[in-house]
């Protein structure tokens, strides 16, 4: 052996020797840090079995797999918000939305987003809507063997399933849920002045852009609660010896700012049509040609909203209710925010239960 | 690490932080909300815009001259990647269509087993009777 191989291993001995006893301390002596994960990537979320089934442009549909024996016959189809990715749902085992009705015996398939290419920017809310979950509502049915299925939209996933199902009165939507679904832009105070503004130009964002990017969206979302998100750093530095605590901060955190970029076009569709001109709360949006009036859905319908919602307030929400034309309607508001309804600790005891409850009667 | 009874000064200040922050954070969002603030940030935001264009255009020329990839080019190599996952994905989704097929043929045979991925649950499930609707 060579003095300069003896010299390379005594460092690399070092360095292994330093990193146990520094893992060793940090162990021992704080123990909140010991399980924190490196980064955020490796923190594992998405934990449920599932298997793609179909993809078209910047829809993935996932299926998850059942795990009982006996399920229900209605697929659910849950469409995430274009700006949200979907593990939300699916944070965590025993924090998981989808976990929790597949053990329930629910056949569950998601319409998950991913960011669009460059080449991709001209997808339009016609194209969302249409196209791409159309075909994912296509391949639901095509895998399952029936011929109508329950859609659950969260945030502006209800907006786009409320949108087919205005347009397809006929099939094959049997149920629609929506969780805090926005639908009049006027409650959205704060954006409303912001867009309205004449300095506000979202034909040159647009230009320049091609795709609004994630951070863009990102930033817009957390102007809402600007110290919201400082304030749960501090909340992590108080709970730090919780590990549970600290494990549910990162995963929360990570989602928090993993916003996807939207089409240029999308965005100009929802900055002009929705928010500026309010067409989706006055049945006045029209999708290639076809208006999209909300009182042409009859099909049995959920709203949930979230009592501190700061994302969709209830002004942005309360409308849809009124406006969807089924007799079998029910509004539930529950305590928490935009995220903690669906995926917080205590919606495991609050919407969960309630959700399956209202599929299952009507999932047969 | 300071105990919970002992007396921490910074966790206090935290701890009030942490209770106050809506009401401070709603009356930062009313100042955000007025005509002047959302004039300002449109401007900005256009501003911004037109930076971000003349600094690319000029940084593009000097990392090239630097032989370090610009932001486009990075953004070419994530469009490339992508395509590669949206083939990627139509080879999973093919194959998945194949494994059904096969699955579906085993069941018509009789020969799937319980626990096999052939035998799909059936879709017979009924919900308890005492479920408030």
């Amino acid at each position: 052996m060579t003095a300069s191989a003896r010299a390379e291993i005594t460092n690399e001995d070092l360095e292994a020797s330093i990193r146990r006893t520094l893992d060793r301390t940090i162990a021992r002596n704080i123990p909140g840090l010991a399980p924190l994960p490196q980064t955020q990537t490796d923190l594992d979320v998405g934990p449920s079995a599932k298997e793609l089934v179909y993809s078209n442009e910047t829809a993935l549909l996932y299926h998850y797999l059942p795990t009982q024996s006996e399920i229900y016959r209605v697929p659910v189809l849950i469409v995430m918000s274009p700006v949200a990715k979907g593990y939300i749902l699916d944070l965590a085992k025993g924090q998981s939305l989808i976990e929790y009705l597949v053990m329930q015996g629910h056949d569950v398939y998601m319409l998950e987003w991913i960011g669009p290419r460059r080449d991709q920017s001209h997808l339009s809310l016609d194209n969302y809507v249409i196209d791409m979950l159309g075909g994912c509502i296509d391949a639901v049915l095509q895998d399952t063997g029936e011929n109508e299925l329950t859609l659950v939209g969260y945030c502006m996933g209800g907006m786009l399933s409320c949108m087919y199902s205005a347009l397809n009165v006929k099939g094959p939507v049997k149920n629609l849920a929506c969780f805090t679904t926005p639908i009049n832009a006027d409650g959205m105070e704060l954006y409303k002045r912001w867009m309205t503004a004449k300095s506000f130009d979202i034909d040159r964002l647009v230009k320049e852009l091609g795709n609004i990017p994630g951070d863009f969206v990102n930033t817009s979302l957390q102007a809402l609660r600007p110290l919201q998100r400082s304030a749960n750093q501090m909340k992590l530095l108080n709970n730090v010896e919780n590990d549970a605590f600290v494990k549910a901060h990162l995963r929360f955190d990570r989602w928090a700012v993993d916003q996807l970029p939207v089409p240029g076009e999308l965005a100009r569709t929802l900055v002009k049509d929705f928010m500026i001109d309010n067409k989706f709360v006055n049945n006045a949006l029209t999708l290639r040609g076809e208006r999209v009036d909300l009182g042409r859905i009859k099909v049995p319908f959920l709203h949930v909203a979230a009592q501190h919602d700061h994302i969709v307030p209830a002004a942005a929400s309360k409308d849809l209710l009124p406006n969807i034309g089924s007799q079998d309607k029910h509004e539930i508001v529950m305590k928490g925010g935009h995220v903690s309804l669906v995926a917080g600790g205590n919606a495991i005891f609050r919407l969960w239960p309630q959700l399956d409850t209202w599929l299952s009667v009507r999932d047969v | 690490m300071a105990s919970e009874d002992s007396f921490d000064p910074i966790r206090l200040w935290r701890e009030w932080f942490v209770k106050s922050e809506k009401s401070l954070s709603d009356a930062l969002s009313e100042m955000m909300g007025n005509e002047h603030f959302s004039k300002g940030m449109g401007r900005y935001t256009l501003e911004a815009l037109h930076t971000h264009r003349m600094f690319s255009e000029t940084m593009g020329q000097h990392l090239a001259n630097l032989n370090i990839p610009s932001r486009s080019d990075i953004l070419d190599t994530n469009d490339r990647l992508a395509h590669m996952e949206e083939t990627l994905n139509r080879i999973q989704v093919e194959l998945r269509e194949q494994r059904s097929q096969i699955a579906r043929i085993t069941v018509l045979a009789g020969s799937a087993k319980p626990g096999d991925n052939a035998a799909r649950p059936a879709r017979t499930r009924k919900p308890a009777n005492n479920l408030d609707t």
